[in-house]
């Protein structure tokens, strides 16, 4: 795991060597033209972040070596003294003692003693001259050679990661296209091409993938700050557990959730944590304890907000859902406790019977839910009333790649994100019912209403779906259960094709305006696939269902 | 809302250091530069509450940048960072309507009472 003093570290170790290899170079300018106005800025410059980064990791020694040589080139720049004869020795010594210094904390041994070099700047900068050992000779060529050395870390705009990336998924597409056609062509040498071509651009993707990940504990880390400031303003104790730093997450997806997280956090403390009174009444401990945890779960990383509070009142919830016309209160008593949860994450949606300056202000848990739905993940909540809320995002590790489903509908291939999907079914017409023109199954004993896609994906207008009938039920129907909310749909399709890892593109215009489609892929028989979005889907069933 | 901060520094290493001081605190940093005309620009696109500034940059002298800031984003509160020995520049920033200085290497502690305190006066003025 790799704290952020490590990060300081390396960050630190990078910068260093960089100003090192600067001030050499500037250096040698210098000497060529001892009045070259620029490189005696820059050098100066250099030295003065040196010291300033070194004395702020404690390397006290590299700091006063960068110090005395910052003050003398103050005075060379200020036509004081000039970089010449005895005094180039000496800055060509600092340097390169600054040099050896930097190298030993990179290899964590103690830096080199450096006190005759700091006596000489010293006497450089009273105006005296600089006293030599006898036994001081310049460095050997051989010697100088050996201490070259570049940085073992590279910072990358993750700008230009994500143009990588961009282009390794532009590779992946062709290299399936050229796998079918190699399949077709049936040519051996052509086959054994394209194979090999096959696993080095899976390598290629995982790299890139790889190159683009963090450790979770870059965001976990900022949150101990929040809990403490927004437990302090509502005068509660809370003790924050934080575990799974080290789970690896593409950087993107992380600044995608830092908000949603950041509300999730503060929505705890403020909202799921009891008042001290509140706790003692209850029994409970007058600390309350507060859990942000991440792990990985098969391709899934998962990060859980869990708090020992009053728990969600799911009647209370129930009975607002029914307030603010989300439902009927009679379809309403039939909701099991998951499905009344999910009017939580309605836009709009809060229980907070007062706002307080932290929450409340109508950013409901639907700002997490949007943040979830753009990277195809998902949002899970278990609640127990009086013992506590946890709340559990479910995110995919990267961006780029994702298992989906391909269906046929109307002889035409789409792509179902697999994050989406619940199970496949093959139904006898006896296992559906009809139920107020809705068709009706069940599964793992919950009812799960079905729609054929092609309603879905043909609908126009304001107008409600048709009303199902019998008669829509002809022969067994290919069903694929989607979960979007802790809500399922059963979407019943013309055939089920295979499960294949996707590259998803965005739609380009006037496409995009469309929203029941995430993206577009292309499968490797070249044919255009649409990406349905399921959330969308699910959303306009809701809204149309007769 | 949470006051907005630009910081600008010509080492990556003292920006991330400050920005995590920062956004631990609370305050949100719009943006980091690393050179004057970086920081003119992002002070301009951004409209920071209060913008750190390092004495000595690259492509100009944080003096010279000081004063495109106060000219671009007279609102903005300004506060330098420095390592010791260039006090006289800060001295002539502080003339110039800087509002404090942090003096390298700063302790956490230290970074939040100063920006703290500079934007407290923000309120005292807009109050």
């Amino acid at each position: 795991m790799k704290t952020r003093d490590q990060e300081y570290r390396e960050m630190f170790m990078a910068e260093a060597l960089e100003y090192y290899d600067s001030m050499s170079r500037h250096l040698s300018e210098l000497e060529r033209n001892p009045s070259a106005g620029p490189a005696l800025n820059e050098l100066f410059r250099l030295m003065h972040n040196l010291k300033a980064n070194a004395r702020a990791m404690g390397f006290t020694d590299l700091g006063e070596m960068a110090h005395h040589l910052e003050t003398l080139f103050g005075l060379i720049r200020d036509q004081q003294r000039t970089f010449s004869g005895a005094l180039t020795r000496v800055v060509f010594a600092g340097v390169d003692a600054m040099g050896a210094m930097i190298r030993a904390i990179g290899a964590n041994q103690p830096l080199p003693d450096a006190q005759a070099l700091i006596e000489n700047l010293d006497r450089l900068v009273r105006g005296e001259e600089p006293v030599f050992e006898e036994d001081e000779v310049a460095e050997t060529d051989e010697e100088a050679g050996k201490k070259m050395e570049l940085s073992d870390l590279v910072y990358i705009q993750v700008k230009k990661l994500d143009n990588l990336l961009n282009l390794v998924g532009e590779l992946v597409i062709d290299r399936d296209r050229i796998m079918t056609l190699a399949q077709e062509l049936d040519n051996p040498a052509l086959l054994a091409t394209a194979q090999h071509l096959f696993r080095i651009s899976d390598d290629l993707q995982y790299s890139v993938m790889d190159a683009r990940l963090v450790g979770v504990g870059v965001l976990l880390n900022k949150f101990p700050r929040v809990v403490r400031d927004v437990a302090s303003a509502e005068d509660k104790e809370v003790e924050l557990i934080l575990s799974g730093q080290d789970v690896q997450i593409d950087r993107n997806i992380l600044q995608i959730i830092t908000d949603a997280l950041l509300h999730l956090v503060r929505n705890a403390v403020s909202h799921g944590l009891e008042t001290k009174a509140q706790r003692q009444q209850a029994g409970k401990p007058l600390v309350g304890h507060l859990t942000l945890s991440a792990m990985t779960e098969r391709d899934d990383v998962l990060i859980q907000v869990r708090d020992d509070g009053r728990g969600i009142d799911t009647e209370a919830v129930r009975r607002k859902a029914v307030e603010r016309g989300l439902t009927t209160a009679n379809i309403a008593a039939t909701l099991d406790e998951q499905a009344v949860w999910a009017f939580l994450f309605e836009p709009g949606f809060s229980m907070a019977s007062k706002i307080t300056d932290i929450s409340g202000r109508g950013v409901g848990l639907d700002v997490v839910k949007l943040a979830l739905d753009s990277l195809g993940g998902q949002l899970r909540v278990e609640s127990e009333l009086g013992a506590g809320t946890t709340f559990t995002l479910v995110l995919p590790t990267s961006i780029a790649v994702k298992g989906a489903l391909l269906i046929e509908v109307e002889e035409r291939p789409y792509a179902v994100p697999l994050m989406h999907t619940d199970t496949v079914l093959a139904l006898q017409p006896e296992q559906i019912s009809v139920v107020g023109g809705v068709l009706l199954t069940h599964f793992q004993g919950q009812p799960v209403p079905l729609v054929p896609l092609q309603l879905l994906l043909n609908d126009e207008g304001d107008e409600p779906l048709p009303l199902a009938t019998r008669n829509d039920v002809q022969g067994a129907q290919q069903v694929l259960v989607v979960n979007y909310n802790n809500r399922r749909l059963g979407l019943v399709v013309d055939r089920f094709i295979r499960q294949q890892n996707i590259v998803i593109k965005p739609l380009s215009k006037p496409l995009d305006t469309i929203d029941l489609f995430g993206g577009v892929t292309l499968l490797g028989s070249g044919q255009v696939c649409l990406v349905l979005d399921v959330p969308a889907l699910t959303r306009l069933f809701i809204t149309k269902r007769p | 809302m949470n006051k907005r901060i630009l910081i600008v520094d010509d080492s990556f290493y003292m920006r991330t250091m400050l920005k995590n001081m920062l956004t631990d605190a609370g305050y949100e940093v719009v943006g980091e530069a690393a050179n004057g005309a970086q920081a003119v620009e992002m002070a301009t696109s951004t409209s920071p509450d209060l913008i750190t500034l390092d004495v000595i940059l690259p492509d100009n002298t944080g003096l010279d940048v000081l004063k495109s800031l106060r000219q671009v984003q007279p609102t903005a509160k300004v506060v330098m960072c420095s390592a010791v020995g260039q006090e006289v520049i800060v001295n002539e920033a502080i003339e110039n309507g800087a509002l404090a200085y942090i003096v390298k290497p700063f302790s956490e502690e230290k970074v939040l009472e100063i920006v703290g305190a500079a934007l407290q006066n923000d309120a005292e003025q807009t109050a």
